[in-house]
């Protein structure tokens, strides 16, 4: 840990054009747009740039526009918009809860979706000093050629710990990107891979600049599992969002986060009828986020835990939707 | 001479006299202190967990542009420590490293960029040894052994039995044994640690500005381990921003950061990471306590047995008295007819354990509390009946030679049962009405005391324990000098206060000069509660002679005789006048008329500590031993969710006796932080090693309570006027904090009737623990 | 690499060459000698080096001063006026808000942005704003009741001046 940074090269742009050319040209760099995580990483030796290339300038990514068809939100609206959006309710819920429930309210000031979308993977080997890491001859992460979390497997475990994915992937959302060769729009689960070095799928260049959300009925919930009442990451989290079809049968949609090195979409095959009893459908719902889900010993909160309470907590806040 | 007692200032509720510093930014901490000129300190850590060192290579670093000096296990051959007769730990380590995060070597650079460089380009080769990093492993015998003559890695073990434990069992109605494992903690005091340390080659002297909560400790360590003159060291503690027991003993960097300053003639600087702190720790030790306590029909305790086994870390440090205050305080609370007590502290490959906030009690305590719960639940007792059938009487002396002068606890017992409405809301929870989805509550309780003062000191020298000076000159002003380190506890207002009260005057007229050696009396530091009580009393004995000269020369003056002057607020006049009356005297008037007898006033005040109580004659006897105990009641009210096994506390009903509160503004916010760090250790505190790395080291990863889920804190404060104590005085800042775990625990049996035996009750256990608690009883159906 | 930025601090209009990778409290603490504002941790954990940036409450060690180009910064040491403490000051110190006090200028700083955007905040709202403000003495019991009496001082103000 050093109490300075390292050297880099700060760029300032105002456009996203700017940004974009910024990206391209200078080798080695990165975004930056609260700076609460890359900051903090760059403390810590994680994170080595010569140009960091800071957003919060760039207007066009702050805006949030909110109507009858759909919602779009600029990446660099902070958590804390989000959280206090007159506007994010009822299906929409979700947004606002997970993302009033990031870290704390220092972060969430400055803190952007598009940030926490891109947040880096943790891991308790990964998210240490330089000497700490050094003294474990560091991971698959940074510099090292084992993840010590599983050291048989062949990839990094690292979790990723964004609240915000899950609470986004329950409403179907996609992401606006913008590189080199223009814009493109993926859906927000197609972001991701499961793999805690290279988790995002964004090419060389890209900036994610905003997302999308289908106009949506019904209503939506985030929660995440954690020791205390704030600052703390998800030791898992999930979002579940419900509506009604025309026979009054409740359908679900699930997604989670901080068990894997992605956030996961959790798959439930079908409705609960209308007049069915809920406890037998709750409880195969729960054994599905089970088996969905894989924690690893990413923190010192044990796998098991994280995967038995993500499935209470998921039933839970499917159950009180209805 | 008549003195109006009381004359306000004693028992008033008095905001902090350096509080304003504290509000506006103005308060100086170490790293404050004005670095423009000085070099910075960064400490080269030892990569591996035990190791013989083969080599250290400085010369790359030394060529380095910028680096000043750099400092090696061979720049101090001297050993430190905070016990004269364990220590054994250099500032740097020689010949082998034996935790992670040891340090080995230290830079002094320009800037923190290029000390940080120069520690990379430092060689250092480790030839690795076999390494333990939990007391079970350190015990056996193919471990590794840390040190030498130490067999087993066992530091200190403790056998002790007061009465006749066997006759005791055979008395009891009622035998329980349980086994708890309260895990490491540490203090996360929220300053990090930081050192000033200024060398002047010319005059050979040495300044130095540091968090210390015993800057007497670190002068002394200081002598030592540079081999100088103590007259030729200055110390000086400025604004301290915690300690909890942290910065009781002189730290290693503190004495690194004076070697680099030496070695460079120079100015350096060192401020500690969070990580370094978490490092160079001091924490209260891995605790496995496993006891046995026999009740006779009414519930009045028949015999106790306890055997704690403390993994303590590399290094002796406070190790052995540690071991000592667990099994000497199971004594002094209860009517304990026998006590069998054996203690194994134990060397481990992890950062040196130390003193922390309820030193060696919480642990012992812990597992005495539940288990006295749940025999009265086996019993059919009202946990609150179970205690009072075990009350003290004092005056009185336990079994292992403690003095009990004064015991409120029979007090603090019926002030939080009527304030939690216990029966009540107790019967009222168990219907489950109050709880949410998926959720119980619980009401849980427990006992707990500790030492105001240990009644001797760590290091023997024959002094008084405490010296306090006071000054008194022309402009009228009271000046009080003391070496006692304010550590944001409010010590320098409670001397302000005594001074105010016994001299009768407006505390506005009181400064308080502390912690710099060359000015300040020696106190022995801020540890084991013993301010209020030592310097305290100290205060009061000078307050009273500086008192006698005014009021001497007040009959002097009024040509009267010393015992025909009274005093009223700051008035002196003839007994039987009164206050409007012509012949009386300011204390301005007073004043100069005793200056103009010997000119500038300077008195002193002492403290020593009573023989009689000074502890048992055994062996260690003198650990546990002091003027008086504070006793501490609390209920605790939880919330558990069933399924994700997340503990809530929603309420805490405390109640203290601290003998008298001298400022029951500073008790309740020494009675609330008490009991809340008390629920940290409870509820999710704990450090964890990886192949001892530390895994906690942040507040991230160690997680101590935010505001979000720390609860309110009902206060009660009992005063039981014990008759050594200053005004009555005892401490307030310790006692509370050992009864949080063992009551958290408790409700959380009353709630979902899970009886935990490991601390802290993080929601993984608690969720694993109720499965198995849930198998256990479909089992048990299944059986039927 | 340098570059000049321009901003306010505690009201006066500052310039200054400061280095693309200096901290917002290094630039603080060692540039100005405003050492109100501390480091507690490693980054972004503790909120004792929280200051306002354009009056929002922001971790200053994690916080790049060249982004702060353009803003206004408010620090503890701006807060008293020609030495005289405001309500929260003083409900801190009279309440015991303060032990060691290091944590003290950053819970100030925070509660001071929520008491101007929310005058009449209830515990619940003020445990939400003071989340990352972690003080490791009080057991935040008296931080809460300082942050309500300086509300109720505000208020109190308030009513004789109209």
């Amino acid at each position: 840990m050093s109490e300075f940074l390292p050297d880099f090269r700060l760029v300032r742009p105002q456009s996203l054009d700017q940004a974009i050319t910024a990206l391209q040209s200078e080798p080695g760099a990165r975004l930056c747009a609260g700076g609460t995580d890359i900051i903090v990483n760059m403390r810590r030796g994680l994170v080595e740039v010569e140009t960091l290339v800071d957003l919060s300038g760039i207007a066009d990514l702050k805006t949030l526009d909110l109507d009858g068809n759909a919602l779009r939100i600029g990446a660099g609206v902070t958590l804390r918009e989000l959280a206090q959006h007159p506007g994010l309710i009822g299906p929409y819920q979700a947004i606002a809860q997970a993302a009033g429930l990031v870290a704390g309210p220092g972060h969430r000031q400055v803190a952007t979706l598009g940030g926490n979308l891109c947040l880096d993977t943790r891991c308790l080997y990964y998210n240490q000093s330089h000497w700490w890491r050094k003294a474990n001859d560091f991971c698959l992460k940074y510099h090292g050629d084992i993840c010590h979390v599983a050291p048989k497997g062949n990839r990094c475990r690292a979790a990723f710990s964004g609240d915000m994915a899950p609470a986004l992937m329950v409403l179907d959302a996609s992401v606006e990107i913008i590189g080199p060769d223009g814009a493109r729009r993926v859906p927000l689960a197609k972001l991701y891979r499961e793999d805690g070095t290279d988790f995002l799928m964004l090419k060389p260049g890209e900036i994610l600049t905003a997302v999308h959300v289908p106009v949506q009925r019904g209503k939506s919930t985030y929660d995440k599992i954690r020791v205390r009442g704030a600052v703390d990451f998800p030791l898992a989290g999930v979002a579940v969002a419900w509506r009604q079809d025309a026979d009054g049968a409740h359908l679900f949609q699930l997604a989670v986060t901080g068990t894997n090195s992605m956030p996961i979409n959790v798959d439930i095959p079908a409705p609960l009828g209308k007049d069915e009893d809920p406890d037998p459908y709750f409880a195969t719902l729960e054994k599905l986020v089970q088996k969905a889900v894989s924690p690893q010993r990413t923190s010192t909160i044990a796998p098991h835990y994280r995967r038995l309470s993500v499935s209470a907590l998921a039933s839970r806040l499917a159950r009180a939707l209805i | 001479m008549n003195t109006k007692l009381r004359n306000g200032a004693a028992g008033q509720p008095l905001p902090l006299i350096d509080g304003i510093e504290k509000v506006t930014g103005r308060a100086v901490f170490t790293a404050d202190l004005d670095g423009a000129d000085c070099l910075t300190g960064r400490i080269l850590r030892s990569p591996v967990s035990h190791g013989r060192i083969v080599r250290i290579d400085v010369s790359k670093a030394r060529e380095l542009d910028g680096v000043v000096a750099i400092v090696t296990g061979t720049d101090c051959a001297l050993t430190y420590g905070v016990i004269p007769i364990a220590m054994n730990e250099y500032p740097m380590a020689r010949d082998k490293v034996r935790y992670r995060g040891e340090p080995v070597a230290a830079v002094a650079a320009v800037d923190a960029a290029t000390a940080e460089r120069a520690l990379e380009l430092i060689e250092l080769e480790i030839e690795e040894l076999p390494a333990s990093f939990t007391a079970a492993e350190a015990r056996k015998v193919e471990a590794g052994q840390l040190h030498e003559g130490k067999p087993g890695n066992l530091e200190r073990e403790v056998h002790h039995e007061f009465g006749n434990v066997a006759d005791g069992f055979a008395k009891a109605a009622l035998v329980h044994q349980e086994s708890f494992d309260c895990a490491e903690i540490n203090h996360a005091q929220l300053e990090p640690h930081a050192a000033l340390a200024e060398y002047d080659p010319e005059r050979h002297r040495l300044t130095m500005h540091t968090v210390s909560q015993v800057p007497f400790y670190v002068h002394l360590m200081l002598a030592r381990c540079l081999e100088m003159e103590s007259s030729q060291i200055r110390v000086v503690k400025p604004f301290v921003g915690g300690g909890f027991g942290a910065r009781t003993e002189t730290l290693n960097f503190e004495i690194i950061v004076a070697l680099l300053a030496r070695a460079a003639g120079g100015k350096v600087m060192m401020r500690l990471t969070r990580e370094e702190c978490f490092l160079t720790h001091r924490g209260r030790p891995n605790t496995k306590v496993t006891m046995k306590i026999g009740l006779d029909r009414a519930g009045r305790i028949t015999a106790v047995e306890c055997e704690a086994v403390m993994a303590g870390g590399a290094y002796a440090g406070y190790g052995l008295v540690t071991i000592l205050y667990a099994g000497a305080l199971l004594h002094g609370i209860y009517q304990l007819p026998s006590v069998k007590f054996d203690g194994y502290r134990v060397y481990t490959n992890t950062p040196p354990c130390g003193a922390m906030r309820g030193h060696g009690t919480v642990d012992v305590r812990h597992a005495f509390e539940c288990i006295l719960d749940r025999m009265a639940r086996e019993m059919g007792l009202d946990p609150f009946e179970v205690r009072r059938a075990n009350l003290l009487e004092a005056p009185m002396y336990t079994a292992n030679g403690l003095m009990v002068n004064s015991y409120g606890l029979a007090e603090c017992l019926d002030k939080v049962q009527t304030a939690s409405d216990w029966h009540d809301r107790r019967g009222r929870l168990a219907s489950g009405q109050e709880s949410r989805q998926g959720s119980r509550r619980g009401l849980g309780m427990a006992c707990s005391h500790y030492v105001s003062g240990a009644a001797k000191p760590v290091h023997w020298t024959g002094e008084p324990h405490a010296v306090v000076s006071m000054k008194l000159d022309f402009d009228g002003s009271v000046t009080v000098l003391t070496g006692a380190s304010d550590i944001g506890q409010g010590s320098s207002t409670i001397v302000a206060i005594a001074a105010a009260e016994i001299l009768s005057i407006d505390i506005g007229r009181v400064r308080v000069v502390t912690n710099d050696s060359v000015i300040t009396p020696k106190d022995n530091g801020s540890y084991s509660s013993r301010v209020t009580f030592m310097v305290g009393n100290a205060a009061i004995e000078a307050a009273k002679a500086l008192r006698e000269k005014l009021v001497n020369a007040a009959a002097i003056k009024l040509e009267v005789a010393v015992e025909d002057i009274e005093c009223e607020g700051e008035s002196f006049f003839v007994k039987g006048a009164n206050a409007a009356s012509q012949s009386v005297l300011s204390f301005q008037d007073v004043a100069i008329a005793a200056l103009a007898l010997e000119g500038t006033i300077t008195v002193k005040g002492t403290f020593t500590t009573p023989v009689k109580a000074q502890g048992g004659k055994h062996r260690g006897g003198a650990v546990g031993s002091t003027m008086g105990f504070s006793y501490a009641a609390q209920v605790v009210e939880v919330e558990v969710d069933v399924d994700t096994g997340q503990v809530r506390v929603e309420k805490v009903w405390a109640a203290l006796d601290c003998g008298f509160a001298i400022n029951p503004l500073a008790v309740e916010g020494q009675i609330e932080g008490s009991v809340w760090m008390g629920m940290g250790q409870g509820l999710s505190e704990e450090t964890h090693y990886v192949d001892g790395l530390p895994a906690h080291a942040s507040f991230l990863d160690y997680r101590f309570p935010t505001i979000a889920e720390s609860p309110d804190i009902d206060v009660q404060i009992v005063e039981s006027i014990d008759p050594l104590g200053p005004f009555g005085a005892k401490e307030a800042g310790e006692g509370a904090l050992s009864g949080f775990p063992p009551a958290l625990v408790n409700a959380v049996a009353d709630a979902v009737g899970l009886d935990a035996n490991f601390l802290p009750l993080t929601p993984d256990r608690v969720q694993a623990a109720l499965i198995k608690l849930r198998k256990a009883a479909r089992r048990k159906e299944a059986a039927s | 690499m340098k570059r000049i930025i321009s901003l306010k601090v505690n009201g006066s209009p500052v310039e200054d060459a400061v280095s693309d990778n200096m901290l917002l409290i290094d630039y603080l603490r060692d540039s100005k000698g405003l050492t109100g504002a501390k480091k507690g941790c490693d980054g972004g954990e503790c909120g004792a080096c929280i200051v306002l940036v354009d009056g929002r409450p922001r971790p200053s060690c994690i916080t790049l001063v060249a982004t702060c180009d353009g803003t206004e910064i408010e620090t503890i040491e701006g807060q008293a006026q020609n030495g005289r403490l405001t309500p929260l000051q003083r409900a801190f110190h009279e309440n015991l808000g303060a032990q060691c006090g290091f944590c003290t200028p950053g819970m100030i700083m925070t509660a001071t942005s929520l008491l101007r955007d929310n005058p009449t905040p209830d515990d619940e709202q003020i445990k939400e704003a003071l989340a990352n403000n972690l003080c490791r003495c009080t057991g935040y019991v008296k931080i809460i009741k300082s942050v309500r009496r300086a509300a109720e001082m505000t208020q109190e103000m308030t009513k004789v001046t109209s």
